[in-house]
């Protein structure tokens, strides 16, 4: 008798779905190059055991009878976010293991719509708004178009408001001033087979060697090109990750801070908008460089004094492409003969005393106590061949800053 | 007899000389009677009513109290002249004359850079004050500047004059008059003393003692806005503020008016060596010294070459050879009283320090409270600070660490809301509310000040003002102001109190543009491009006031005070040429620089270099 119930129940329960979605084709309206489809192209012959087809669930298997090989995507960093993971894993992993999934897990790709639309029935082609809603903040993208983060206390945080963020008005890069958007780089075939873009700098452009720069063969041999020609990149020097814990007023109205979605509050001890350090990737040539992150966590959920505050986590740096491209560059200086730029700082040459602040680094610019992720800093000895100011690289430099002069000579005198 | 009288006399004399006064606390007046505990202000000021008035013979407390100046301080303004002022004459006649009093030099700048110039200059309150010149300057009250300026000035930067009692800031208070420095307030302005009648109350200074040499935490009161200097002088900084790293769970590191955390950085040498404001500062400085100014800068005597000399002549002394000589005053509560004969040093206006003096050949630096001696070390014929050129330089262009600037203030004032009128003492219609857009420390940039000296300049305004009318109407849009004439932004000639003896590298300074005020930049060819820019223009650097395009120099914010201006391009191209020189020639010391230098003699160094090439 009892299963004769549960049977009639299983029945009922189907019969009842598939005249649901019978009804729900009827009154849906295809938009887009998928007008044309029907159903079944997408959902299959029985719609119910596929009601999310882009989804990952099923690896976008409504998708890929014709995008083959799209289902990749789900492979690739956008979905697997394995870097953040093992960050999440090493800082926050024995504080608090949720800290993943409260705070992280909301960017991250696990649906075609999620780029493509955000509606099954009216998909459309990738826009940029829907790269930069995850490309925000302090991750590569929203640069691109000329805006910074801004400091977080309210007194900064004014001015034009892009996708929900208060920015800085910095310069955009020559490609977005020119009307390329991400994925005139970023094709999808480029992303499903886990590469940074379709392209590199080299096959769009030819390096011209009349230009200085150009002409020295450890530039051409040793540099990605963005590590002069990246303007400028957002810094964020000190992540401090306040757990303030669900509703503590008390704590938000001290902290200046509007309602917290969820625990933590993260402010940053000091943000630079200027030209970042210099390294090494993880091809061995030299690149920009910065935080990300040198995280600080406080428990202020309840005891006072708390138990752990400003305890710091770790100080990892990283190899980066900031999106701030510009044709020209800093001069020869800024990288020959700047000891913070690859964090290098000597103790008698700080300026941020951050030790004083018991931050538990001596200074951000110097690498003792950080360390970077798939790369390496510059060593000292590094450093000295490159401060080195030989005969090639006195004449290079003479023409660079005669150039700027503009070979006009006669302005300089009286 | 008349001997024994005599005798008598004169010891009544001394005696009432050595107390100042003839009441003793404790002596039976009803005041020690129930103030029992109270400090004495001094060893020369030991009864009541000489400063406070009253009625030292009433029990009741109301009617003692009745007739009492203020009655909690009787330094205030309205009862200096009969109480400080009745002993010290001197002090108060130019304190009544002193720009922290007057405000003077605030509202005018005030005035011509918020469009409120009237042809008038203003004061806190209506004076008459005599001028170095010798003439008579008339000062109208602020109250009467009806317009901006004078609403900015009323509810803002009154508050920090010493003519008024501010009490509700957080570690900001001051009371008015003498007792703004000479009897600070604490954190929170309330009385920690031992008189249990007044112990925990608000307003009051937190001792009955006076301060006679008032420590740093005294000026930090004031000067922890704008300029910042009592802040960068101890090595903190007051921007970004996120209110990280926390103490104590709460927001930290150290908070300050204004719910701003204050962080660290390297602090001014002279702070590093136990140096305080009033070390450097003479009284005339802080005090004034009787004279109307315009501005703090003709107030201030002190420069620092006094101590150091300049390039051409060592520091300048005279020797003390009068027995009124107000050093022998002044130096009264040091460690080491000066003594006739000792040789001074010499303010720029040719007056003595009371506390710097020559003796072994070597110039010394007495700390006024400490009593700790500091050699200073003398520059005088140093290469390095021979190079021609740089005698147009201020010492403090190299020797700076760091100089704050504040980039586009965005100032909202809105006529809904009301807002405290710090000189009318009431509640008027228009609040102002800022906010702002980066902050930065170094670089710097430099510009020429009102000595046609090369000098680090701050945003001094980068003002954006917004004025929203009783009906809600915004009537102005983040507005720019006209200064002499056009819209255009300001910078100011600033000295940010942030010394180090380690000067900004030769290449450091003269191959980064961001020095000449560019801001932050690419290069590509002869045009530089800024990356930070102003919300206004594309082509404008937020963070700088020049711009090149082409080799053109172009200026497009002024440099406020008089003679002020940014570099020509002439000048920029020599500052830069010389890095044609410097990739060589890296030591300051090098003699090269000691003659003016002969820019077609690079040609010569190319060839030469290229013919070693080949």
């Amino acid at each position: 008798m009892f299963w004769t119930i549960v049977f009639s129940v299983l029945i009922l329960l189907c019969s009842e779905s598939s005249v649901i979605a019978a009804t729900a084709s009827a009154s849906i309206q295809l938009e887009g190059v998928h007008a044309k489809l029907i159903c079944s192209d997408c959902h299959g012959g029985d719609a119910s055991l596929t009601p999310q087809p882009s989804s990952l669930g099923v690896r976008a298997s409504g998708c890929t009878g014709c995008h083959q090989g799209y289902d990749q995507i789900f492979d690739q960093a956008m979905t697997t976010r394995r870097a953040e993971k093992q960050f999440v894993k090493q800082t926050f992993g024995s504080i608090d293991s949720d800290f993943y999934a409260n705070n992280c897990s909301s960017c991250h790709v696990s649906d075609c719509l999620d780029c493509h639309g955000g509606n099954g029935h009216k998909i459309k082609s990738a826009t940029q708004e829907e790269c930069l809603s995850c490309h925000k903040g302090y991750f590569v993208g929203r640069e691109y178009l000329g805006w910074a983060p801004r400091e977080d206390h309210p007194r900064y945080q004014r001015g034009s408001e892009h996708l929900g963020e208060k920015t800085l008005k910095m310069r955009p890069d020559i490609h977005a001033e020119l009307g390329m958007e991400c994925k005139d780089c970023h094709s999808m075939q480029s992303l499903i087979a886990g590469k940074k873009a379709a392209q590199t700098c080299e096959e769009c452009h030819q390096p011209d060697p009349a230009v200085i720069e150009h002409s020295i063969a450890a530039h051409m041999d040793k540099m990605e090109c963005y590590a002069c020609h990246s303007a400028w990149a957002p810094q964020e020097y000190g992540s401090f990750y306040l757990r303030l814990g669900e509703n503590n007023r008390a704590a938000e109205e001290a902290f200046k801070t509007p309602s917290l979605e969820g625990e933590y509050l993260v402010r940053a001890y000091l943000r630079k908008q200027d030209v970042p350090p210099l390294g090494l990737n993880s091809q061995q040539r030299y690149s920009p460089i910065r935080p990300q992150f040198i995280t600080y966590y406080s428990d202020l959920r309840g005891e006072s004094p708390p138990k752990i505050e400003n305890r710091l986590l770790g100080a990892e740096w990283k190899a980066f492409f900031p999106h701030t491209i510009r044709t020209g560059t800093v001069m020869c200086d800024n990288c020959h003969d700047d000891r913070r730029r690859y964090l290098l700082e000597d103790p008698e040459d700080r300026l941020y005393r951050i030790d004083l602040d018991g931050l538990g680094l001596m200074s951000f610019w110097n690498q003792q106590g950080q360390t970077i992720r798939h790369g390496s800093f510059i060593s000292p000895q590094q450093f000295l061949q490159i401060k080195k100011k030989d005969a090639p690289y006195t004449k290079a430099y003479i023409k660079r800053w005669k150039n700027l002069l503009g070979h006009d000579e006669s302005s300089l005198k009286e | 007899m008349k001997i024994i009288i005599r005798l008598y006399l004169l010891l009544f004399c001394l005696l009432t000389t050595v107390t100042g006064c003839s009441q003793v606390t404790g002596d039976g007046s009803t005041c020690a009677d129930c103030h029992q505990g109270l400090e004495l202000v001094s060893e020369n000021h030991q009864e009541c009513i000489s400063c406070h008035n009253g009625d030292p013979e009433e029990p009741n407390e109301k009617a003692s109290h009745q007739s009492m100046y203020g009655p909690k301080n009787p330094a205030d303004p309205k009862y200096w002249d009969k109480t400080c002022g009745k002993c010290h004459p001197y002090q108060l006649d130019r304190v009544r004359a002193n720009l922290m009093y007057t405000n003077t030099g605030m509202i005018k700048n005030t005035q011509a850079t918020w469009e409120g110039e009237d042809g008038t200059l203003y004061a806190t309150r209506q004076e008459k004050i005599p001028t170095a010149t010798g003439e008579l300057l008339e000062l109208k009250s602020v109250a009467e500047l009806d317009n901006l300026a004078g609403e900015l000035y009323r509810k803002t930067c009154s508050l920090c004059h010493i003519g008024v009692d501010s009490n509700q800031v957080w570690r900001g208070s001051h009371a008015s008059g003498c007792g703004a420095c000479h009897f600070p307030y604490n954190d929170n302005a309330t009385y920690q003393g031992d008189d249990l009648t007044v112990k925990g109350k608000w307003p009051h200074s937190a001792s009955h003692k006076m301060e006679k040499l008032p420590d740093n935490k005294v000026c930090v009161r004031c000067h922890n806005r704008s300029g910042r200097i009592a802040l960068s002088y101890e090595g903190r900084n007051d921007g970004n503020n996120s209110l990280v790293p926390t103490r104590n769970g709460e927001p930290g590191p150290d908070i300050i008016s204004g719910v701003r955390n204050v962080t660290r950085i390297q602090p001014d040498i002279h702070h590093e060596k136990g140096l305080e404001c009033i070390d450097c500062h003479t009284s005339r400085d802080i005090m004034g010294d009787g004279y109307a100014y315009e501005n703090m800068y003709q107030q201030t005597e002190i420069s620092c070459e006094d101590c150091h000399g300049s390039v051409l002549s060592p520091p300048r002394t005279e020797q003390i050879n009068r027995e009124n000589d107000e050093v022998l005053r002044e130096s009264a509560h040091y460690k080491r009283r000066m003594q006739q004969g000792d040789s001074m040093v010499l303010t720029t206006k040719n007056r003595k320090y009371s506390n710097v003096f020559l003796e072994d050949e070597k110039i010394w630096v007495q700390g006024k409270r400490s009593g700790k001696l500091h050699e200073s070390k003398v520059i005088t014929g140093t290469p390095e600070h021979s190079i021609v050129g740089h005698e147009r330089m201020e010492c403090y262009s190299c020797h700076s660490r760091t100089v704050v600037q504040c980039y586009g203030c965005h100032t909202e004032y809105d006529q809904r809301e009301l807002a405290n009128d710090y000189i009318k003492g009431k509640k008027t219609p228009g609040k102002f509310t800022e906010t702002e857009d980066y902050r930065m420390i170094y670089p710097f940039p430099l510009a020429l000040n009102q000595r046609e000296k090369i000098s680090p300049v701050t945003p001094g305004c980068q003002t954006f003002v917004s004025v929203i009318d009783p009906q809600g109407e915004k009537v102005l849009d983040e507005y720019i102001t006209l200064f002499k004439g056009r819209q255009q932004l300001r910078f100011a000639p600033f000295f940010g109190h942030n010394t180090g003896t380690k000067a900004i590298g030769c290449g450091e300074c003269h191959a980064n543009p961001a020095f000449l005020g560019f801001g932050q930049h690419v290069v590509e060819g002869d045009n530089i491009e800024s990356t930070l820019i102003c919300e206004k223009s594309e082509e404008k650097p937020l963070d700088g006031f020049i711009t090149m395009n082409d080799g053109e120099v172009k200026a497009f914010s002024a440099i406020t005070r008089e003679n002020s201006r940014p570099f020509m391009t002439a000048e920029i191209k020599k500052i830069i040429a010389v890095n044609l020189c410097l990739v060589c020639h890296d030591d300051p010391k090098d003699p090269i620089y000691q003659k003016e230098l002969d820019y077609n003699v690079l040609d010569n160094c190319l060839q030469r270099s290229d013919s070693a090439l080949q």
